[in-house]
């Protein structure tokens, strides 16, 4: 509520319509998982990055009018991109004809792979639903596409405080980095201390509302963080993101798994 | 403030960062990731990871500043490089802004960032007021 665009109006902005921070008062916000191009039927629609991005906004469009907002709304963007140049070309443009005049504030990378190898970008939002809270705190989890897989595509934070963890990865007490080598062993580790500091703020796994895992390899991610993951939400899951990039702060990190919490 | 840093005794951070931070009052304040543009929108410190640093970290500060607030409000920061031997000099310059140490903490080694000569950008969440 009462959103403050924070604009140095410096030629910075002028030039690239780069807007520096969005303020709010938070009431209702909703903050998505990282959509894709993919289609209905799971596939990536054809024709490269325009048509991905277009799509890509398109479904983002149904999870924010379906928590009851509109785009334009958003205060956070995240980008991810596999090709840099085809964005530049194809993808920039589409994008910014769903915000109008209004500019979240912005992050874009060049990450190595997403979900599928065929997808090119990826979009998450964080979205001031411009309403004060609706009763007392709550989490509203939802899907807006039937997909069957381990997270929800929408969840509104009505209420309550936010929590914001570090990017949590398989360090010990001491220092020392758990399981060297072992992405099963480090998977553990990593929700094991993200439960302890969840706990450590009065929430627990329930309380998640968004998650962003970076992994060095995706697919032995699927393989040996996933059980790891389903035993620690038990449903539960929060909205999400999983992209593969090519380092962490250690070279021994194989995963760092950064999440928003809230509570009453 | 108008956070309050989360402690856990199982769970400690690798340095000088908060494992949690939460957020009990004020404004939500989310800000772009900051890259070594001065205000003139020129790109400075090609090639110099602790001259693109301290313009990265200056521009969040005035960022801040122009929400109200100032680097003590934050209650996250995200550091994207795409080299990770240029993190110890992120670090070193870091230090100079955080003399407390920092809020909540994320370290990412990407692929590139949005144009060719940017080796670091930093984005950031904050509670004001």
């Amino acid at each position: 509520m009462e959103r403050r665009d924070i604009r140095a109006d410096s030629p910075t902005e002028k030039r690239r319509g780069f807007m520096p921070a969005v303020s709010i008062n938070p009431g209702r916000l909703l903050f998505t998982a990282g959509m894709t191009g993919r289609q209905s039927d799971g596939a990536v629609v054809a024709g490269g990055m325009g048509p991905q991005t277009q799509r890509t906004f398109e479904r983002l469009r149904a999870i924010v009018e379906r928590a009851g907002g509109r785009v334009e709304q958003s205060i956070k963007q995240m980008l991810y991109v596999t090709d840099l140049e085809a964005y530049y070309a194809q993808g920039r443009a589409a994008r910014a004809a769903f915000f109008g005049p209004s500019r979240p504030a912005s992050t874009g990378l060049v990450v190595r792979r997403l979900a599928d190898p065929a997808m090119l970008i990826e979009v998450e939002l964080v979205v001031d639903l411009q309403e004060p809270p609706q009763g007392g705190f709550k989490l509203e989890k939802f899907n807006v596409e039937a997909h069957g897989l381990d997270f929800f595509q929408g969840v509104i934070v009505n209420g309550g405080r936010l929590i914001y963890l570090a990017g949590q990865v398989a360090n010990n007490p001491d220092g020392s980095v758990a399981g060297v080598g072992d992405l099963s062993a480090q998977a553990q580790k990593v929700y094991d201390n993200i439960g302890y500091v969840l706990q450590a703020a009065g929430a627990t796994a329930a309380s998640a509302v968004k998650e962003t895992t970076w992994t060095l390899d995706l697919e032995a991610w699927r393989e040996h963080g996933t059980p790891v993951r389903r035993a620690f939400y038990q449903g539960d899951f929060p909205a999400s993101t999983l992209v593969e990039i090519p380092g962490l702060a250690r070279p021994e990190f194989l995963v760092e798994i950064e999440v928003i919490a809230a509570v009453a | 403030m108008a956070h309050t840093a989360i402690v856990s005794e199982q769970a400690k951070p690798v340095a000088n960062y908060q494992m949690a931070t939460r957020q009990d009052r004020g404004r939500l304040v989310y800000i772009s990731g900051q890259v070594a543009w001065d205000a003139e929108g020129n790109t400075v410190g090609r090639g110099d990871i602790r001259a693109q640093a301290r313009q990265v970290f200056e521009n969040l500060r005035q960022v801040l500043q122009e929400a109200g607030g100032d680097l003590a409000d934050l209650l996250k920061i995200t550091t994207y490089v795409t080299r990770l031997d240029d993190y110890p000099a992120v670090v070193e310059v870091r230090q100079e802004f955080f003399p407390d140490g920092l809020p909540a903490s994320t370290l990412i080694v990407v692929e590139s960032l949005f144009h060719a000569d940017w080796l670091l950008e930093v984005e950031g969440m904050a509670a004001i007021g």
